[in-house]
């Protein structure tokens, strides 16, 4: 008890303020090292081995180039461009793109006409030959 | 109908704890809240990609979910309904199971689908060709109307961005207007998925695509809300009907009691469901561009790729860039592309100043909202045990 009633030292009182500062920063900074860093290395962690997943299994595929996948080349030669294959053609066109922003109003307006006629029907020919290493 | 156009498919819940963390994680600045009071996500700037609900530590914050409507459907003998996954849930899905991050659990997916009772189990793989094909395509003709030749004067101008990111084109349409015709007019692979299932697909199975019930199961919770966007109609109907994540997914497999991994390995459905390495990568990020560089190389220049790989657009830093050198046959010269890749929305809008003051050196930006692509994006299985 001697201690507290010597001059040059701290009070009781200051003694259990700075103790207690001391131990709210390590609990503070201990949740900090749990929570804080813990997430980001971690998180980084799980996002490559998926990345890894990912390209573990393009290695493991037959065919690994879209323009020779067979099923896409049927669905260009039996229905978005009967007989051949030409990318954005008219039937591509309509169903395989969209528009953004302020051209939306028109846009829907358009799918929903019945009357609707694919247009740039001439833009094909040239297309075509454009395509022609693709096929 | 439901209200996902008007309120967003992202909600915090009354467990909020006001810790502020999310506020850090929002990409657009939509989470506003005042310090020890439940925050508020602004439907109208949020973008849906859902990163605050997977960084959530106190698991407060929720998405609109479907699953209910989406049991009836597969109860309803009436409806014949399809299903097509995205690339990277069958990296993620098996860590609802007690699988490593990464596993693929691709054909016990299949079988878990068909057990679920979906008539017909696809793959958006399938699209995902299909939008290098024609993502490509227009690519190339951006490139031929760039140099001048003849033929090509009224396509979009260059650098031409990616638009497989419904939260990115949300972002775009609400903070860049002028940068849109930029953007790729290729629909992403969902979207094309469900236009052709209810085209081509109910064609071929000779279907009423009026009876046709179009799922989706996604990486992603911004899909939800791309899903429901009024001009998705191109096959006279909503081209896909209903969108569940990667977790809603592994939550009604268990639901069913299945044990998913002593399922047999099985194949997806024929027509549109065969895929390929280039329509995997899809789901990383950098892998839509070198997914596109891959078919355009061989498109231009006519000849065969020795090594398929293009590590330059690999990695995980937030802006990277590659120049690839492409020989194009039709010109008889050789064209320096230059690529360019962001992952994670907060980094995209230096990119995109450049790119309306002229500056920009690049010709195709694959921009993905969520940091590492989409196998972190906002609907995958949410990693706990690293709180």
């Amino acid at each position: 008890m001697k201690l507290f009633h010597e001059n040059e030292g701290i009070t009781r009182r200051q003694f259990f303020k700075g103790a207690g500062m001391l131990t709210v920063a390590a609990v503070i900074s201990g949740i900090f090292a749990k929570f804080g860093f813990d997430v980001f290395a971690a998180s980084d962690d799980y996002i490559t081995q998926r990345v890894a997943g990912l390209y573990t299994l393009d290695e493991s595929m037959a065919i690994r180039k879209s323009h020779e996948n067979p099923e896409i080349i049927q669905i260009y030669k039996d229905f978005l461009s009967p007989g051949k294959l030409v990318c954005v053609s008219p039937k591509a066109h309509h169903l395989l793109h969209t528009k953004y922003g302020q051209d939306i109003p028109g846009f829907i307006a358009e799918l929903k006409n019945p009357h609707y006629v694919p247009e740039a029907e001439p833009a094909a020919n040239e297309e075509t030959s454009a395509e022609e290493p693709a096929a | 109908m439901s209200t996902v156009l008007s309120d967003g498919v992202i909600h915090v819940s009354d467990d909020c704890k006001a810790c502020d963390h999310c506020t850090f994680i929002c990409p657009t600045g939509a989470i506003s809240g005042e310090l020890g009071q439940k925050h508020h996500i602004s439907p109208k700037k949020c973008i849906n990609c859902g990163q605050c609900l997977i960084n959530c530590p106190f698991n407060a914050i929720d998405e609109f979910s479907r699953v209910e409507e989406l049991k009836k459907a597969l109860a309803d003998s009436q409806k014949f309904v399809v299903v097509q996954e995205a690339p990277a849930v069958r990296v993620a899905l098996g860590e609802e199971f007690g699988q490593a991050p990464g596993t693929n659990v691709k054909n016990k997916m299949y079988a878990a689908l068909r057990k679920l009772g979906f008539d017909k189990v696809y793959d958006t793989e399938f699209t995902a060709d299909l939008t290098i094909m024609e993502e490509g395509t227009e690519l190339i003709h951006r490139v031929y109307g760039f140099l001048g030749v003849p033929g090509f004067e009224e396509v979009g101008p260059l650098p031409q961005f990616t638009s497989c990111c419904p939260a990115w084109i949300k972002y775009a349409e609400d903070n860049y207007p002028l940068v849109l015709p930029h953007i790729s007019s290729a629909k992403s692979p969902q979207q094309m998925w469900g236009a052709v299932a209810k085209t081509y697909l109910a064609e071929k199975l000779n279907v009423d695509p009026a009876n046709m019930f179009s799922v989706s199961v996604m990486p992603c919770t911004a899909k939800k809300y791309e899903c429901e966007r009024p001009e998705f109609i191109a096959s006279g109907h909503q081209d896909v009907d209903l969108v569940i994540t990667t977790r809603e997914l592994a939550q009604m497999i268990k639901d069913a009691e299945i044990d998913f991994m002593a399922l047999p390995d099985e194949e997806a459905d024929r027509f549109v469901g065969l895929s390929t390495g280039a329509a995997t990568i899809f789901g990383a990020t950098g892998g839509v561009m070198e997914a596109a560089l891959r078919t355009a190389y061989e498109i231009l220049s006519g000849e065969s790729l020795g090594k398929v790989e293009f590590d330059a657009v690999r990695g995980l830093d937030p802006v990277r860039e590659a120049t690839v050198e492409v020989p194009v046959k039709a010109l008889g010269t050789s064209l320096p592309v230059s690529v360019c890749i962001v992952t994670g929305t907060k980094h995209v809008a230096s990119v995109i100043e450049d790119v309306l003051a002229g500056r920009s050196k690049y010709h195709f930006i694959e921009v993905m909202n969520c940091p590492g692509g989409c196998i972190n994006g906002g609907g995958q299985p949410i990693r706990r045990d690293t709180y």
